[in-house]
């Protein structure tokens, strides 16, 4: 049942591959990142983690298995990150937002909003952890000159 | 002098290249100060924002070269991203000549799509029906997903060749895949509304612009990442816009 729900995933990222146009012989990679978010994403609630924690372990996951095959193939690292974290996209949150402000219940609206926000500020977090990761020693310095 | 100017050409053409089709702000910079610098030029500079490239060098003979070009259009077509970037990639090892490059770069810039217009649609039918499932859980609901998913596409694709109005396009594109699943599940066709709208739009999500205004903003691209950032935002508004405006009529 669970490998089903895996396989859907999978097939999920790599359609999402083919919408943003990336190459064959890298959909599948960026598939396997994409499964392994969502394994970390349905986890770790099950687990007792809040959701937005989730996502963003799942997001940090992806973009670190992105960063890893993106060195391995010689490609930029968007190929992978763009579908790696297509499963995470909180369009259910979404989507409810929109509902309750179309039935003027506009209290439930924030709430749902407000919700939707935090997931995809966790998703951004991720990504920007596995970045900073990958970054080390070749960003610019920032506030204090400490070089000398 | 002559090989100033076709220096030029080359790191515009795949700047630009690069730009339109979804690379991040710091690849594009990146790039073309790289090749500039393979072919000989020196004191290389470049700026680049989400909708313009600035590219300035100093040839081997101390004449100086800037010029600026403008982007318009955005696509999301990463399969011409990474062919651009393994072609700067061979440039900068010195493995092809200037003349070479620019030939390919030419032939990229000619190619059609990486995938054929059908195979997108069918993409987006697959993936609307798949990531349905992983929303609500219901089998039986990832076909009309997949009929909401396709449909939409088709409408953005058609309406954006028509009017050529990026958001607009988005829009209508939601508004169309949110009255087909509603009239889909009210029909019986579909049993959860929710799973069937959300695979319906999903195929919409801006996932270029998100994704690179965040590596924009970490890189210290500031422009360029806040840009691509409203980009995200007034695309999912518009989405948003049209879903509204679906569960509106619907529930009048």
């Amino acid at each position: 049942m669970i490998v089903m729900e895996w396989l859907i995933c999978f097939i999920a990222t790599v359609a999402f591959g083919v919408i943003f146009n990336i190459p064959l012989r890298l959909l599948w990679w960026g598939g396997a990142a994409g499964v392994a978010a969502w394994i970390v994403y349905s986890t770790l609630p099950e687990l007792g983690m809040s959701p937005v924690f989730a996502a963003a372990a799942a997001a940090f996951v992806a973009a670190f298995a992105a960063h890893w095959l993106a060195i391995w193939k010689k490609v930029p690292v968007t190929m992978f990150t763009i579908p790696g974290i297509i499963p995470l996209v909180p369009g259910g949150r979404a989507y409810s937002t929109m509902l309750a402000f179309v039935e003027e219940n506009h209290i439930r609206g924030l709430e749902q909003g407000v919700q939707t926000f935090m997931q995809a500020g966790a998703i951004a977090a991720g990504l920007v952890f596995a970045l900073s990761l990958f970054s080390i020693g070749k960003g610019v310095g920032q506030r204090y000159e400490t070089e000398n | 002098m002559v090989r100033g100017k076709k220096t030029m050409d080359i790191c515009l053409l795949s700047g630009r290249l690069l730009l339109r089709y979804g690379a991040e702000t710091y690849r594009v910079e990146d790039t073309m100060v790289r090749m500039a610098k393979a072919a000989g030029m020196n004191n290389v500079h470049s700026f680049v924002t989400t909708t313009g490239i600035f590219l300035s060098f100093k040839t081997e003979e101390d004449y100086d070269s800037m010029q600026m070009i403008r982007i318009k259009e955005r696509y999301q077509d990463l399969g011409k991203v990474t062919e651009v970037n393994q072609l700067a990639r061979e440039f900068t090892y010195g493995d092809i000549t200037l003349d070479e490059t620019q030939e390919r770069l030419k032939a990229i810039k000619d190619a059609p799509m990486h995938y054929p217009l059908w195979f997108i649609y069918l993409a987006s039918g697959i993936g609307g029906g798949a990531f349905s499932y992983l929303v609500g859980g219901s089998y039986f609901d990832m076909l009309p997903a997949f009929i909401g998913g396709t449909a939409t596409t088709i409408t953005l694709v058609l309406i954006q060749r028509v009017l050529k109005v990026k958001f607009f396009a988005e829009f209508a594109a939601a508004l169309t895949g949110g009255i087909m699943a509603l009239i889909m599940v009210n029909g019986g066709f579909g049993t959860e509304l929710n799973q069937v709208i959300i695979g319906s739009l999903i195929p919409l999500v801006p996932g270029v612009p998100l994704t690179n205004a965040v590596r924009d903003l970490m890189s210290g691209d500031l422009v360029a990442g806040v840009a691509r950032g409203s980009e995200a935002m007034v695309t999912s508004l518009s989405i948003a816009a049209g879903v509204a405006l679906a569960l509106s009529i619907f529930y009048m």
